[in-house]
């Protein structure tokens, strides 16, 4: 099992312990809106940030806190962080997680050639490894200093999957008074959806706005944000937080539920409750409003 | 409005046929493109087990290497009925090949044959899973018919989906008959087909219920020159070379899981097998690697112990150890491949054996099947895949 611990010599800046495989490969796919994309791997003492970025205008991040490990060794100083291919980490985790059966997975970073090494610890006659090379990381390009000017507490994001807007952006407008939430699109045809927070008070759970609100922002990284969420999670899911802020700059939260497969472990059934309140993974999105010189705002 | 071969039997015709101890019917599927399906090839020189050819057939005229002339089509004859056991053989347990096959595949070739009945896929083709089922005749068939001037074989391609449809017509008649005495009866029949004047071969399903009778007939090629039947042949013997090492995989449905799954990361695998009984997967590209190893499976043929100690290594290493003593050895086969091959467990085999043929020539996986209730091997029925090897690899 310590095979590969003494190669580096020096302890590695990572040894974490994981038994919801899958629960991680949700979690990861709901931000991987194309199939080959790169990310970045932020390593700190209260757990792991993936970032992913798209042309400067969307950014997602993912926090995994500790509480999501089983065991979780954090020995660096400083956050280390490292690029890698999301689409071929969670390819790999997939590979890990058989139906009926949650293997225990050790993760550890960096290997000798500083890769991503994962490798299953508890059965000895049957075992899964991965090495995942790992790059000198991309600087993100912006960091995104969020001040809210108003904020949605929401199920609402499905109307931007499931209707069929007519142009490449969407005009998303918050108002106080009345409280709703207007989205409009333009293109061919018009189509606007309007949600006034007191009839709607089941898929607008808070509200809370100041004053009027409205940019727009290109359909795609919308949709970006919701459409890769696996059914599954969809099912318990918990809302998910609207928020523009100064600028314009769009925040949509959700929060996933990080579920053991099978989620019934006879040790983990007394604290059950209070584990699956911290079993959640938080996945952040962050969307640019389209420049807004020209309404049109065609390129 | 039934013509051909059947038409001027007299009961002198089948005298030979009680020497016949094996048929072996080879359906290639090697002229697909053809509106007709694969060749069949009934064989009766062989015993069970032993696929070498003897001269027992007095009928053989040397000279004849197409199906071609009258007298030829007058010598070439088959019949018999299907068993419930063969029935249900086919039915459940090897015609899975018509949905794999011709929903991947166009220009899959698909042999089936018996000997024993052997289902042959890819066989002569060389590329791709060669895939052979074979079983007694007895197991499959009564009152069971054959000659030709092919050494008593007849090797025919058919396409398995139509044979499948038509078996399951003939099973349902027989499920309304309720009883018994709705046999299934297959031939070899010739016939005219609608808008054509050239006759063409058929395999005709003969059902006859108490309140209905289904006839189907099934287009097959015309039936393999001599020479093909003979390459079919040293195929199905070549197969026979059996790896040294063959360990023994039992949760197939895991291993198909597994394999599903690696095939996102890349498309080529590494399979190392050594004497201690370690099965060891891998897929490696220049961005990721990702292998699964599974440890102390059963051992048929050459075996040896785990040296001391290779607990504490990686499965990498000590894999790699292995074959440097010489007691594993590793090839490189498709992962496409290797999935295609595990749909035979749909086949429902109660497990699986793998091993690596002698210089790393193919994986060979071998299916074996229980007598119902019970843990021996049926040995009335025999299947076994080969998969090409890409490279011969040295390492993983």
């Amino acid at each position: 099992m310590s095979s590969s611990a003494g190669v580096g010599g020096d302890a590695p800046d990572l040894v974490c312990q994981l038994d919801c495989a899958q629960g991680m490969v949700d979690a990861l796919s709901s931000v991987r809106w194309k199939r080959h994309q790169d990310a970045v791997v932020e390593i700190s003492e209260h757990g792991v940030v993936l970032i992913v970025e798209e042309s400067g205008c969307l950014q997602a991040k993912v926090y995994l806190k500790r509480e999501l490990f089983l065991a979780y060794e954090y020995t660096a100083e400083g956050r280390p962080r490292f690029g890698l291919s999301l689409g071929l980490f969670v390819d790999c985790l997939n590979t890990f997680s058989t139906p009926g059966h949650a293997p225990v997975i050790e993760i550890r970073y960096p290997g000798p050639d500083m890769q991503l090494l994962l490798k299953t610890v508890d059965s000895p006659d049957a075992c899964i490894y991965a090495e995942i090379r790992t790059r000198i990381p991309d600087t993100i390009s912006w960091d995104c200093n969020f001040q809210s000017t108003g904020n949605v507490h929401a199920t609402f994001t499905e109307a931007v999957d499931d209707l069929e807007w007519p142009g490449s952006s969407i005009q998303i407008v918050l108002q106080p008074d009345p409280p709703s939430v207007i989205l409009r699109g333009e293109g061919h045809g018009d189509l606007q959806v309007e949600f006034p927070y007191y009839a709607n008070t089941d898929l607008l759970i808070a509200f809370q706005c100041d004053q009027h609100v409205s940019y727009r922002y290109k359909y795609k990284f919308l949709r970006a944000t919701t459409s890769h969420i696996p059914n599954s999670v969809l099912k318990d899911n918990r809302g998910s937080k609207v928020t523009i802020g100064r600028g314009g700059m769009l925040k949509i939260q959700h929060l996933i539920s990080v579920k053991r497969a099978g989620g019934q472990h006879s040790h983990g059934d007394i604290s059950g409750g209070i584990q699956q309140l911290s079993r959640i993974a938080y996945i952040e999105f962050f969307v640019k409003p389209e420049e807004d010189e020209s309404p049109v705002n065609d390129t | 409005m039934r013509s051909g071969l059947n038409a001027s039997r007299t009961p002198d015709d089948w005298s030979f046929v009680t020497d016949i101890i094996v048929v072996v019917a080879v359906v290639v599927y090697r002229w697909s493109k053809k509106a007709v399906g694969p060749p069949v090839f009934f064989d009766r020189t062989l015993p069970p087990g032993s696929l070498t050819t003897k001269s027992t057939d007095r009928l053989i005229s040397p000279r004849i290497t197409q199906w071609e002339g009258r007298q030829i089509e007058r010598a070439m004859k088959f019949k018999a009925f299907l068993t419930q056991d063969g029935v249900h053989l086919l039915d459940k347990r090897t015609l899975f090949f018509s949905q794999s096959a011709t929903i991947s595949d166009a220009h899959f070739r698909k042999h089936l044959a018996c000997s024993l009945l052997y289902i042959t896929i890819n066989l002569l083709s060389g590329d791709g899973v060669q895939s052979v089922a074979q079983f007694n005749k007895d197991v499959l068939f009564r009152d069971y018919r054959i000659s030709s001037q092919n050494a008593g074989r007849i090797a025919f391609a058919v396409d398995v989906a139509l044979l499948h449809r038509a078996l399951r017509s003939a099973l349902t008649i027989q499920a309304q008959a309720r009883d018994d005495t709705a046999a299934i009866q297959i031939k070899l029949v010739k016939k005219l087909p609608a808008g054509s004047r050239d006759p063409a071969p058929f395999l005709t399903f003969e059902t006859k219920g108490r309140v209905s009778a289904v006839v189907q007939d099934v287009p097959i090629s015309k039936p393999l020159p001599r020479d093909d039947v003979q390459q079919l042949q040293s195929a199905l013997e070549a197969a026979q070379d059996l790896p040294q090492t063959l360990v023994q995989v039992q949760d197939l449905a895991q291993l198909q899981s597994l394999v599903d799954r690696l095939r996102n990361v890349g498309d080529l695998l590494t399979v190392a097998i050594t004497r201690y009984g370690d099965l060891h997967l891998q897929v490696s590209t220049s961005l990721i690697t990702v292998g699964s190893e599974f440890r102390r499976l059963r051992v048929l043929g050459l075996r040896a112990d785990p040296p001391i100690g290779d607990r504490t290594l990686s499965a990498p290493t000590r894999t790699e150890m292995a074959i440097q003593k010489g007691e594993g050895l590793s090839v490189q086969v498709s992962l496409k491949h290797l999935a295609k091959s595990l749909q035979c467990h749909l086949a429902k085999p109660d497990c699986a054996f793998y091993g690596i043929a002698p210089q790393g020539a193919c994986l060979t996986v071998i299916f074996q099947f229980f007598i119902p209730g019970t843990r021996l091997t049926d040995k009335s029925i025999s299947f076994y895949c080969r998969l090409p090897v890409l490279d011969p690899g040295s390492g993983p």
